[in-house]
């Protein structure tokens, strides 16, 4: 059984771990869950924050040195309200908006009705690999896979066969979530979840337990690939 | 192929790596020195060094890991000789402002100043794992240490980056 410390300690160092223990932990205890999420929503800032852009040297000046100190000094006050403050502004206003969009891709894709025959393992890892991912073979078969445009990023866009139906799963390297955003939406019913690199957007038409089938395909992906 | 198709063909495929990894290296290289000359710097060399052992290279798909490493070395070499320069982090963060700096979001410039703050053993594991994706045995491997030590290593990279955002630490033991 694992005990709080030992939670703690795990996802201190990947928050995103998974496994019984981790699960089961989690709904035991509602701090380290919360704790977990808080984690978890820190790492998307972090992932946000690392992502620099370099432009040639000599291009930019150098902020002054008050704006400099200021910036830091405001650390503490932006965030000591807790990571839960962050998520209003991480999550809330992108929340709908991320939704829609993915409704909008489904709907106007055309040949991602998931009525194909399944592709290959290639044809599937040369769609995921330029987003540095893999599929295992725990999600299901593949009958769509292509490169699509969402958002103004090329994005990998998949169909999924399950025994409840296709979904179709859009894999959002560039948008973050900091915890499931569940959407019912013009007769689709979604969830996006937060992944290491981004989050994983998965959506279906009448599939019964469309949780438990997005997180069997969210365990599929491996994302150091 | 003939041997002139053979070295052209060599040619394109580094190319595209390069041109498809370079700004990836660059970020990494920068996160490791925090001197955006001195990245660009450690990353030619490295360049140059992964040209001249392409051959050994025997899975393109794992170029990154690859890359990263050579990287990783090129860094250490030149550290050495730079050391002294870089051992003011208020200097090396005004320095680097530019960079460091988010208009759209301030509290993305105060996660990347505090990133930056950190030390480079806390830092390097950080940027492997969120930043370029790899696994913690996979970020060992790269590092030529125990995984358990890379686990050590980024819980505390998170426990100081939440210390100094004035977030409650966690408890180690």
């Amino acid at each position: 059984m694992t005990t709080c410390l030992e939670f703690r300690r795990h996802v201190g160092a990947e928050p995103f771990a998974g496994g019984a223990g981790i699960e089961a932990h989690r709904r035991e205890c509602a701090a380290c869950a919360r704790h977990q999420d808080e984690l978890r929503a820190m790492d998307a800032v972090i992932r946000r924050a690392l992502d620099v852009r370099l432009a040639p040297r000599g291009d930019a000046a150098p902020l002054p040195a008050r704006a400099q100190r200021t910036r830091f000094l405001a650390i503490a006050a932006s965030l000591v309200a807790g990571v839960a403050a962050a998520l209003v502004v991480l999550v809330a206003a992108p929340r709908a908006a991320i939704a829609r969009e993915v409704v909008a891709h489904v709907q106007h894709e055309p040949g991602a009705t998931g009525s194909g025959a399944p592709l290959s393992a290639a044809a599937v890892e040369a769609v995921l690999r330029p987003a540095g991912m893999r599929l295992g073979t725990g999600a299901g078969a593949v009958s769509f896979a292509a490169r699509c445009v969402f958002d103004g990023r090329v994005v990998p866009h998949l169909v999924v066969r399950t025994p409840e139906g296709p979904v179709t799963v859009l894999v959002l390297s560039h948008r973050t979530v900091s915890r499931p955003v569940r959407f019912d939406e013009q007769g689709y019913a979604g969830v996006v979840l937060p992944a290491p690199r981004g989050s994983i957007a998965v959506v279906g038409q009448g599939v019964p337990d469309l949780d438990a089938i997005a997180r069997q395909v969210f365990e599929a992906v491996d994302f150091g690939a | 192929m003939n041997r002139a198709d053979g070295e052209t063909d060599r040619r394109r495929r580094f190319g595209s790596l390069c041109e498809s990894l370079r700004p990836d290296l660059l970020r990494f290289a920068w996160w490791l020195g925090r001197d955006r000359g001195l990245a660009e710097d450690v990353v030619q060399e490295a360049l140059l060094r992964a040209w001249k052992s392409f051959d050994s290279l025997a899975d393109e798909g794992k170029a990154k890991a690859w890359l990263l490493t050579i990287v990783r070395r090129e860094f250490a070499r030149s550290f050495e000789k730079k050391r002294l320069e870089l051992s003011d982090v208020d200097a090396l963060v005004a320095a680097e402002s530019a960079v460091l700096a988010a208009p759209e979001d301030e509290r993305l410039a105060q996660m990347r100043e505090a990133i930056f703050r950190l030390d480079e053993e806390y830092r390097e594991p950080l940027v492997l794992q969120v930043l370029m994706g790899y696994s913690t045995q996979e970020i060992a491997d790269m590092m030529g240490m125990q995984q358990g030590a890379v686990l050590t290593r980024l819980f505390r990279a998170r426990a100081r980056l939440r210390q100094q955002l004035g977030l409650a630490a966690e408890p180690e033991s």
